[in-house]
């Protein structure tokens, strides 16, 4: 009993939710509802279909321009329905609670139609529409509610024509660009209506279309069209916002004739271009992996002379104390101990190096030459290097293979005294003097006697490397050259053209310097060749310099701590050196044939009296003499 | 070479600025009337106005999703439509509803009813919010679409009254168009009857106005400046 009661409730209520959802003659509106309730359409459409009576109902409400609609009705299956007029057409306004049924303004029924103009269209309030029969049996859905806005499907476009955009380099296919007018019923001028279209093409004999994004602008280009085919393009509105679509617009056809293919060409490019692309693709590889080895071919090292002992380091900073203190022979204990860590596995550095026991003078570049001691006549003591006359030294810049006797010490001073520094000047301030060789070798026999039967290759000292070239453009060369001192005989104000040199005490190994007097610059450049004497404790800050005169003159010690420094110095002094009045500064006059360094030979002048006072004694500027003081200098 | 780089790279940051300022200035200025045309200086209150019509229809599209989505969910089992319209708390704004009356009204009157309309609409929808967040069975998109719309309301209204300033600055419309639109002067006319309204008939009233609110700016937008993309 309750389970057959529960039953009849349970189908009571089936019953009544179908009566309820179902309703014979439903209205248009499902139908046209949006696509996500497709799915309650469908569900009302099979409920119609069963039911067999079909009452009089609207069919469709439409707007073309959301000004005015029209709605059409169908008479459905009653057969008490003799002529269309008898059925009317009513509509409710609901925007107030005191609306009523009007009757249709505009009757067309001929299409079953009933027009609303712009009059009797309002806009945003919802429409109720009701069939009546002649009975006043009224024909009501509520579902045939709505809006306008709801139910507007635009015209199709007008005037639709295309152009061809670009083909593509093959030929083969092309794009073209669609464009048209808004439909005449919409007002778009004015903004009451925001249209989107739709385009969509087709092959001719396809039977699907191809639909691109709808978008509001009058054109569109359709990409990719194959040539030689022939394309239909129709197009479609609807509103902004709201989901109908108008009907379609008539077709136009699309079709660009295919051009003569020009395959080969265009092959030809796109072998050309990949194989570019792959070469350079392998250029850049072998790059890559080659890099140091390229970039040693391509930007070699600049060799630079180096000077034994001394760092380049000391240089680039700017160090110049600390170099003026090697080079004042600070290192002269020293040096020896690290000159041949700083250089030993730099054959090209030159040096000028006493190789008594070095066999192996050909491995190196500063072998010995048999110039210097050929031109001078001087015996040649050191065994090995020494090769015969045949040998010539056509190295320029290649340092005067020295005497055994010459200790290595002096040798190493000799070395330290070259600083490295602007090798690419060298030769352009170097003036060897033709007559270099001759004076030379009238000085030699000075050196001879001023140095303790030290070997003669002090004076043999035609080629003088340059160990620095100064900002102004003097030219250090490496004091360990009593030629060179010698040579320095033009003063200072008689070379304004050309390079002067001075030289201080020829005969006395004193310690001088030369002042090289480059073109016109008016500077003398210092350099003290006392640094190679300088013992190593005793630091001179600036003043490693000192001037040599034109005259030769007594050189000062630039330290005044180390009287006893020049290396060059007194011939008397046992500590001479072979330095004796080594001129820092040797005017290059030329290269001989062989490439070697032809140095103005200091002129043998008579010893010169002992300079009472340095008038340089103030530390200086490097390399800069003022014109009171190169008086002062010269005087 | 450190400290070379750090200047070469100060310098090359400079440059890189100046590049860009310059090319900041000439967008700038190209952006204001290049040439002197007439009708020129309308340029930016044009482009406000696209700005604005852009977020409505922004507006209107997230409404329309949400009222789909709620006919899916509930599948109203009759057309709601007949009974809605009585129910909608905006009834009282009296506005156009057709294209003469929209046209033919003045552009102070047509600007204010859509201000109306913004602010009518920013507590209704505020609480739809809440109450679409604590029911389960909606998903967090839905959710994220109402506060989305939510908070569209009010910027939509801000951007409108910023059309409206610049109207005013520019001597279109008088200023009797002020913030009228405070929710104060309308709390009381409306006494909040969308309370009482259920959560779908709020949806479909909003569709609904979104879509007038749209449709007003843009007339407005052809009326004031019309050739700038009408």
């Amino acid at each position: 009993m309750a389970v057959s009661l529960s039953y009849d409730l349970l189908l009571l209520l089936v019953i009544s939710s179908l009566d309820w959802s179902s309703t014979p003659g439903s209205a248009f509106l499902t139908d046209h509802n949006r696509m996500t309730s497709s799915g309650r359409s469908e569900k009302k459409q099979q409920k119609r279909e069963r039911a067999t009576p079909v009452e009089p109902h609207f069919t469709e409400c439409m707007s073309r321009d959301l000004e005015t609609f029209r709605c059409w009705w169908s008479p459905g299956t009653f057969h008490n329905l003799s002529s269309p007029e008898e059925l009317r057409v009513f509509y409710l306004k609901r925007n107030s609670p005191s609306s009523e049924w009007k009757e249709c303004p505009e009757y067309s029924h001929l299409n079953r139609e009933c027009f609303f103009d712009a009059n009797h269209t309002s806009i945003w309030i919802p429409y109720c529409l009701q069939l009546r029969g002649q009975n006043n049996i009224t024909y009501f859905n509520e579902d045939d509610c709505f809006s306008v806005e709801n139910i507007v499907r635009p015209d199709p476009p007008v005037s639709l024509n295309w152009t061809l955009l670009i083909v593509s380099p093959s030929g083969l296919s092309y794009d073209v660009m669609v464009s048209w007018e808004p439909p005449p019923s919409a007002d778009v001028s004015t903004g009451w209506m925001r249209i989107e279209y739709e385009i969509q093409y087709r092959e001719r004999n396809a039977t699907t279309w191809e639909a691109l994004e709808t978008q509001p602008h009058t054109q569109q280009t359709i990409y990719g069209l194959q040539a030689g085919t022939e394309y239909e393009v129709h197009i479609r509105t609807k509103m902004k916002g709201f989901p109908k679509f108008g009907d379609f617009s008539d077709s136009i056809f699309v079709k660009v004739t295919e051009i003569p293919l020009r395959e080969s060409a265009v092959l030809l490019t796109l072998v050309l271009t990949f194989g570019v692309a792959g070469i350079l693709i392998l250029i850049m590889l072998i790059v890559v992996s080659h890099q140091q080895r390229l970039m040693m071919i391509l930007l070699p090292p600049v060799p630079a002379p180096k000077i034994k002992g001394i760092d380049s380091e000391l240089l680039k900073k700017g160090k110049l104390e600390e170099l003026d203190f090697i080079l004042n022979g600070g290192g002269l204990g020293g040096l020896p101990t690290y000159i041949s860590d700083y250089y030993q596995d730099e054959p090209w550095v030159e040096f000028i190096e006493v190789d008594e026991e070095d066999a192996d003078c050909g491995e190196k570049e500063d072998q010995k030459s048999s110039d210097t001691q050929r031109l001078l006549g001087l015996p040649q003591r050191s065994v090995g290097c020494f090769s015969a006359d045949s040998h010539p030294d056509d190295d320029s810049g290649r340092a005067s293979c020295y005497d055994t006797d010459l200790s290595e010490q002096d040798t190493h001073l000799l070395a330290a005294s070259l600083l490295p520094g602007q090798p690419e000047d060298e030769e352009a301030f170097l003036h060897p003097d033709e007559k270099a060789p001759a004076s030379e070798t009238n000085k030699s026999p000075l050196i001879q006697t001023e140095s303790e039967g030290k070997p003669t290759w002090i004076n043999t000292d035609l080629y003088a490397q340059v160990s620095n070239v100064m900002p102004s453009g003097g030219v250090v060369l490496s004091p360990g050259q009593q030629l060179r001192i010698q040579e320095n005989t033009e003063k200072e104000s008689q070379k304004k053209g050309t390079l002067g040199e001075d030289t201080s005490k020829l005969n006395k190994p004193q310690f001088q310097l030369l002042v090289v007097d480059p073109d016109g610059s008016g500077y003398t450049s210092e350099i003290t060749a006392r640094q190679i004497s300088t013992p190593p404790s005793s630091l001179v800050p600036g003043e490693g310099y000192q001037t040599i005169y034109p005259q030769p003159m007594e050189t000062k010690p630039a330290a005044p701590s180390e009287p006893n420094q020049s290396p060059y110095i007194l011939p008397d002094s046992p500590q001479t050196r072979l330095f004796a009045p080594v001129a820092d500064y040797t005017v290059v006059q030329e290269l001989d044939t062989h490439q070697s360094l032809l140095l103005n030979l200091p002129t043998q002048q008579p010893p010169p009296p002992c300079l009472p006072q340095h008038p340089l004694k103030a530390p200086v500027a490097i390399g800069y003499v003022t014109p009171d003081l190169l008086g002062n200098l010269s005087s | 070479m450190m400290a070379h780089i750090r200047p070469v790279s100060a310098v090359w940051v400079g440059i890189i600025c100046l590049v860009f300022s310059s090319r900041l200035s000439t967008m700038k200025a190209a952006s204001i009337c290049p040439n002197d045309q007439t009708g020129c200086h309308l340029l930016p209150l044009a482009n406000l106005f696209d700005r604005v019509i852009q977020h409505s229809a922004r507006m209107h599209g997230i409404s329309d999703d949400l009222h789909s989505e709620f006919e899916l969910y509930f599948l109203p089992s009759k057309n709601q439509i007949g009974r809605v319209s009585r129910n909608c708390h905006t009834s009282t704004i009296l506005t156009p509803n057709g294209k003469e009356n929209a046209q033919r009204i003045a552009r102070e009157e047509l600007a204010e009813i859509i201000l109306k309309l913004l602010v009518a609409w920013r507590d209704p929808l505020w609480h739809f919010h809440q109450s679409m967040s604590q029911h389960d069975e909606f998903t967090n998109f839905s959710s994220n679409k109402s506060l989305e719309m939510s908070d569209m309301v009010h910027e939509l209204r801000k951007g409108v009254l910023k059309v409206v300033e610049k109207m005013q600055m520019l001597g279109i419309i008088s200023n009797s168009v002020g913030d009228t639109g405070s929710p104060e002067a309308l709390l009381t006319s409306d006494s909040a009857e969308w309370r009482f309204m259920k959560d779908y008939d709020l949806l479909y009233c909003f569709r609904r106005d979104s879509n007038k609110i749209q449709n007003y700016l843009k007339i407005l937008k052809c009326r004031i400046v019309p050739k700038h993309g009408c």
